[in-house]
C-alpha cells in the first residue's frame, strides 16, 4: 500500500514535470525562448534601476541599490514558481481543457501541480541568473565569488522553493474556485506581495501597521537569507533584521515554510472538495 | 427560376499538414474533399453522411464562407462563397454539435440576444423570438441560466436555437444532434421539420452519422467518404439500388443434420447460410422471389425442425453506406481512429 | 410593433424579422459585442479583487522603493498614474491582442466570421467594452492611491486631460485591435508574446517615472505605444511638476497621438480584411492548435 502511494507520488511528479517542460519550451524556437527568459526579467529590473538613478543621481554605490537588485532578481522566482504551479489549473482547465481527465487519472492532483511548476523553476533559474549577472558586470553590484556563503545559499535556495511551491499550491487551490482572470493570478499576487516582502526596499520604510504582514512572510526571511549569503555586508546596513543571526532566519523560514505547507494542503483538500461540489473541474470562463 | 440553394462544382480542398521538428521540411498534403458536385434545390432538408474525417465538415467550413476552396467552385443562394461572402452571410446561420457559442458568464437570453444583434434583429422582437424558440426546445424554464451551468446538452440546443433565430435561409447544421440524448434529438428534429415546413424556400443542410437521423429527416443524402461523393439521391431509391434480392432471416431448433448447402439447391434460392447458436440456429436466406420461401419452410419441417422466428429483412441506408463504402460507418470510424 | 410580435404565438415563431443594415447593423454589433465585457466581467465577484486591491498593492511597492530613496513627492504620484494605466496596456494586451485566439479556440469566431457584421465592429465593441471596464479599475486605483499616499494634483485644464485621455485610448485600443488581427494567425506563441510585451513597455513607455530620463531617441521610439505619450501628457497636465518633468510640449504631444490613432484604426481595418482572407485560405480560422 505504501509502495503503491509512492509510485503514484512519483508518477504524478514525473509525468507533470514533463509536460511542464513540454508546455515551457515547445511553443518557439530557442531563440525566441531565450529572449523570454532575458528580456521580460531584465526590462524589470530596469524599471527599478531607472528609478533609483532618476532620484539618486545613479549612485549605485549605496548599499540601498545591491539591496534593491537582488532582492528583485530573486524575487523572479516568486513569480515562476507560484505562478508555474497555480497557473497550471487555468491552463489545463480552459486551454488544455484536460483537467477533468487529471482528475480521473490516478495520479494525485497536488503532486501533479507541484510537477507543473519545475520547468517555470528551471526557466525562471536562468532569468535570475542573468539578471544577477548584467547587475555584476553593468552596474557592480559587490558580489565577489569568494566571499559568498555558498552552504548558506544553496541551503535557503532550496527551502525557499519549497516554500514558493506550497504558496503556489495553495494560490493553485484558490484558483480552481476562481473564472480565468485577464492577467495570471499570480502573478497578480506575486506583484502585491513584492511589497510585503521586503524585497525592494527594507519593511521599516512601510508603515507601522503593515510590517507585521512583513515579517509573517516566509519570502522576506528567504530573501535576506540570500541577501546575506551573497554579499553579506550590504544585508547589515539596515536594521530590519539586524537583530536575526543566520540561525534564527532559517529557523523561522523552515517554520513558516512547514506552516504554508499544511496551510497549503488543507486549502487544497477544501477547495477541491468545494469546486467538485459546485461543478467547476471543467468550466470555462473566457468573457 | 429561383437559383438553387447550394451548389457546387468540381470542389476540393487540400489541407497542407505541416510536419513535426524532425520533419520540418516534409510538406504533406492531405485532399479533405475531391471533386465533389452537388445540387440543393430551394426548400431540400438535404443531408451528408459519412464517417468522422469523410470531409462533411470542410465542405461546410467552405459553404459557410469559413474556408476557400483549394479547386472548382461553392454557390450559395446563387452567390460565390469565395468572391461573394458579404451576400452569403446574411443569408446563412450554421450550427456545429458538441461546440458551445457564447460567454458562459452570460445567460442564455442575454448570448442569444447577443448574436441577433450581431444580424442586425430589432432588440425587443429577437428577446420575444428566443422566449418561443427557447420554449419550442424546452428551454424555456432556462432562459436566466448562466450558459455555463447548462449541460452539454441543453448547451448544445441553446446552440440550435442560435441556428433558427436569424432567419437564414440556408441553415447548416453539422451533427446537431451530437450528444443528445434521444428525447432533445426528437425536439430537435421537430424543430429542423416545423421551420422547414413552414416556408418552401427555406433549404437545409444537415451532416449526421447516424443513419436513421438521415432516413428519417432527409430528403435527399449524399453518402460521401475520404472526401468524394459516392452516392447522392433520396434514400428510397438509394435503398432500391441495392441487390434486388428478398432477405429473410429465420431462427430454428437444432437442424438435425440438414446443410446450407441442400437450401440453397432449392430452385430460386439465391443464397443460403447457417449459423449454429445455443438453442438453435440461425439461417439467413437470399431468395430471388418471395415464393421461394415455401420450399425452404417445407424442407425445415421435414426435417423436424421447429421455426421459432421469421423475419423479412429491410434495406437500410446503413445497407446501402456499407455497399458503397465497403464497409459499416461504425468501422470506417474504427479505422480512422487506428490509423 | 404589431401584436403577433409581442404575444407568443407559436405559428408565427418564424416568421422572418425585419432587419438593419449598414451603419445600424454596424452599431448594434460593437454594443452587442461590448455587452458580455461590461456586464459578464462584473458578474464575478472576485476582479475587485484580482483588478483594483491586487494592482494597488503593487503600485505601493514602486512608491514605497520612492520613499525609501527619499524622492520627491509628485514621483509618488506619477507612480499611482502610471500603476493605474498599467490596468489599460494588461487589458489591451490580454483581452484584445490575443482574444481572437481565444474566441478561436472556443469556437465564437467562426461565429462572429458568418455573421452579416464586420469583424471591424466585433473588435471595436470588445475594445469599448473592455476600456470602459478597465477605466472603472483605473479610477478606483488612482482614487485609492491619492487617499492612501496623499497624492496632491494641480490641474491646468480639464479639457485637455480630457482631449489627451481620450486620444490616448483611441490610439491604444486601435493598436490592440490591430494586434488582434495580427494574433489571428497565431495559437500558443499569442499567449508569450503579451507576456513578453509586458514588463518591457512598462519600462519603455515610463510607466513608473518620467520618459524624460531616457535619451531622446529611446523615448521617442517608444512613443509608437500611445500610453507612452498619453501618460507623458497626462503627468504635465496635472502634477506641478509634470511640465518641467515632460519629454516635449503637450501640443506636439497630442498631435502624435492623432496621427497614431488614424495609423492604428485604418491599420487595424487593413490588416483584419487581409487576415481574414489568408486565414480563410489557409483554413486558419477555425482549426485549434492546443
Amino acid at each position: 500500500m505504501l509502495n503503491l502511494h509512492k509510485s503514484e507520488f512519483w508518477r504524478s511528479f514525473r509525468v507533470a514535470t514533463w509536460l511542464g517542460w513540454q508546455i515551457e519550451s515547445n511553443w518557439a524556437d530557442p531563440l525566441l525562448f531565450v529572449i523570454y527568459s532575458i528580456v521580460k526579467p531584465l526590462a524589470s529590473a530596469s524599471i527599478l534601476v531607472v528609478m533609483y538613478g532618476i532620484i539618486t543621481n545613479s549612485n549605485f554605490q549605496n548599499p540601498l541599490f545591491p539591496y534593491i537588485y537582488l532582492g528583485n532578481a530573486f524575487y523572479i522566482y516568486v513569480g515562476a514558481v507560484m505562478g508555474g504551479v497555480s497557473w497550471a489549473v487555468i491552463d489545463d482547465r480552459e486551454h488544455y481543457k484536460t483537467l477533468k481527465y487529471m482528475y480521473v487519472a490516478p495520479i494525485k492532483i497536488p503532486v501533479y501541480l507541484l510537477g507543473r511548476g519545475v520547468a517555470r523553476f528551471l526557466t525562471g533559474s536562468i532569468s535570475v541568473f542573468i539578471t544577477i549577472l548584467a547587475g555584476v558586470v553593468f552596474l557592480k553590484v559587490p558580489i565577489v565569488l569568494q566571499q559568498i556563503n555558498w552552504p548558506l545559499f544553496f541551503l535557503s535556495l532550496l527551502i525557499g522553493i519549497v516554500m514558493l511551491a506550497m504558496m503556489g499550491l495553495l494560490l493553485g487551490s484558490i484558483t480552481l474556485l476562481l473564472v480565468h482572470h485577464s492577467f495570471g493570478i499570480a502573478e497578480g499576487v506575486a506583484g502585491a506581495l513584492y511589497l510585503f516582502s521586503g524585497a525592494i526596499f527594507p519593511l521599516e520604510v512601510l508603515p507601522a501597521w503593515l510590517r507585521p504582514v512583513g515579517f509573517a512572510m516566509p519570502i522576506t526571511y528567504w530573501l535576506e537569507l540570500l541577501r546575506r549569503s551573497l554579499v553579506g555586508n550590504v544585508a547589515q546596513a539596515f536594521p530590519t533584521l539586524a537583530g536575526f543571526s543566520n540561525l534564527d532566519l532559517f529557523g523561522i523560514l523552515v517554520v513558516l515554510s512547514v506552516a504554508f505547507g499544511i496551510l497549503a494542503i488543507y486549502a487544497f483538500r477544501w477547495c477541491d472538495y468545494r469546486a467538485r461540489e459546485r461543478g467547476l473541474i471543467d468550466r470555462v470562463t473566457n468573457y | 427560376m429561383s437559383p438553387l440553394a447550394i451548389e457546387t462544382r468540381k470542389l476540393g480542398r487540400i489541407y497542407k499538414i505541416r510536419g513535426n521538428k524532425k520533419e520540418k521540411n516534409v510538406r504533406k498534403e492531405l485532399a479533405a474533399l475531391s471533386d465533389v458536385g452537388i445540387q440543393i434545390e430551394q426548400g431540400e432538408l438535404f443531408g451528408l453522411l459519412g464517417p468522422n474525417g469523410a470531409g462533411k465538415t470542410t465542405l461546410i467550413k467552405i459553404l459557410t464562407t469559413l474556408l476557400a476552396p483549394s479547386t472548382g467552385e461553392a454557390f450559395v443562394a446563387g452567390y460565390n462563397v469565395l468572391n461573394e461572402p458579404q451576400h452569403v452571410r446574411p443569408r446563412i446561420n450554421m450550427v456545429s454539435g458538441g461546440e458551445s457559442s457564447g460567454y458562459g458568464l452570460l445567460t442564455v437570453r442575454e448570448n442569444l440576444w447577443m448574436f441577433s444583434q450581431f444580424y442586425g434583429m430589432p432588440s425587443r422582437e429577437a428577446n420575444q423570438r428566443i422566449v418561443d424558440l427557447l420554449k419550442l426546445v424546452g428551454l424555456g424554464d432556462r432562459i436566466n441560466t448562466k450558459s455555463s451551468d447548462l449541460s452539454t446538452g441543453l448547451r448544445q440546443k441553446m446552440n440550435i436555437v442560435r441556428g433558427f433565430m436569424t432567419d437564414p435561409e440556408v441553415l447548416f447544421l453539422d451533427e446537431p444532434t451530437l450528444g443528445l440524448d434521444v428525447g432533445a434529438s426528437r425536439d430537435v428534429r421537430h424543430l429542423i421539420r416545423g421551420w422547414l415546413d413552414d416556408d418552401k424556400k427555406r433549404t437545409l443542410l444537415l451532416t449526421t452519422h447516424y443513419m436513421v437521423e438521415a432516413e428519417e429527416l432527409c430528403d435527399r443524402v449524399a453518402i460521401i467518404n475520404q472526401g468524394r461523393v459516392l452516392a447522392c439521391d433520396s434514400p428510397s431509391v438509394l435503398k432500391r439500388r441495392l441487390q434486388e434480392d428478398i432477405l429473410f432471416e429465420i431462427k430454428t431448433s437444432p437442424l438435425n443434420g440438414l446443410s446450407a448447402q441442400a437450401i440453397e439447391d432449392l430452385p430460386e434460392v439465391h443464397t443460403a447460410s447457417l449459423t449454429e447458436m445455443e438453442d438453435g440456429a440461425l439461417l439467413k436466406l437470399a431468395l430471388v422471389e418471395e415464393s421461394a420461401l415455401g420450399p425452404v419452410i417445407n424442407a425445415l419441417t421435414d426435417k423436424n425442425i421447429t421455426i421459432m422466428s421469421l423475419n423479412k429483412h429491410e434495406h437500410s441506408l446503413e445497407d446501402v453506406f456499407v455497399q458503397l463504402v465497403g464497409h459499416s460507418i461504425a468501422e470506417a470510424e474504427k479505422g480512422s481512429q487506428d490509423e | 410593433m404589431s401584436s403577433d410580435v409581442t404575444q407568443p404565438q407559436v405559428d408565427s415563431i418564424y416568421k422572418p424579422l425585419p432587419k438593419v443594415t449598414g451603419w445600424r447593423l454596424f452599431l448594434k454589433t460593437v454594443i452587442a459585442r461590448a455587452y458580455p465585457r461590461l456586464i459578464g466581467q462584473q458578474r464575478e465577484k472576485s476582479w475587485m479583487f484580482f483588478d483594483i486591491f491586487l494592482p494597488m498593492l503593487a503600485v505601493s511597492a514602486y512608491v514605497f522603493v520612492y520613499r525609501a530613496i527619499q524622492a520627491p513627492e509628485d514621483y509618488v504620484g506619477f507612480a499611482v498614474m502610471g500603476g493605474a494605466m498599467t490596468a489599460f496596456w494588461l487589458n489591451v494586451l490580454w483581452s484584445m491582442s490575443s482574444q481572437l485566439y481565444w474566441e478561436k479556440e472556443q469556437g465564437n469566431l467562426a461565429l462572429y466570421i458568418i455573421a452579416p457584421n464586420q469583424m471591424m465592429a466585433i473588435l471595436l465593441g470588445m475594445a469599448l467594452g473592455g476600456m470602459l471596464a478597465t477605466a472603472l479599475r483605473a479610477v478606483a486605483i488612482i482614487f485609492l492611491g491619492t487617499i492612501l499616499f496623499n497624492v496632491t494634483f494641480v490641474v491646468s485644464s480639464f479639457l485637455q486631460l480630457l482631449v489627451v485621455f481620450m486620444l490616448s485610448m483611441t490610439a491604444l485600443y486601435g493598436m490592440g485591435m490591430m494586434m488582434a488581427s495580427l494574433f489571428l494567425l497565431l495559437s500558443r506563441e499569442a499567449w508569450h508574446l503579451s507576456n513578453l510585451a509586458q514588463e518591457p513597455i512598462y519600462l519603455v513607455s515610463g510607466f513608473y517615472f518620467p520618459i524624460k530620463s531616457f535619451p531622446f531617441w529611446i523615448a521617442a521610439g517608444a512613443s509608437i505605444i500611445p500610453l507612452t505619450l498619453g501618460l507623458d501628457a497626462m503627468r504635465q497636465l496635472i502634477f506641478a511638476s509634470g511640465p518641467a518633468l515632460g519629454f516635449v510640449s503637450v501640443k506636439l504631444e497630442v498631435s502624435v497621438l492623432l496621427v497614431l490613432c488614424v495609423v492604428f484604426l485604418v491599420g487595424a481595418k487593413l490588416l483584419l480584411d487581409y487576415m481574414e482572407k489568408l486565414a480563410i485560405r489557409e483554413g486558419r480560422l477555425t482549426e485549434s492548435r492546443r
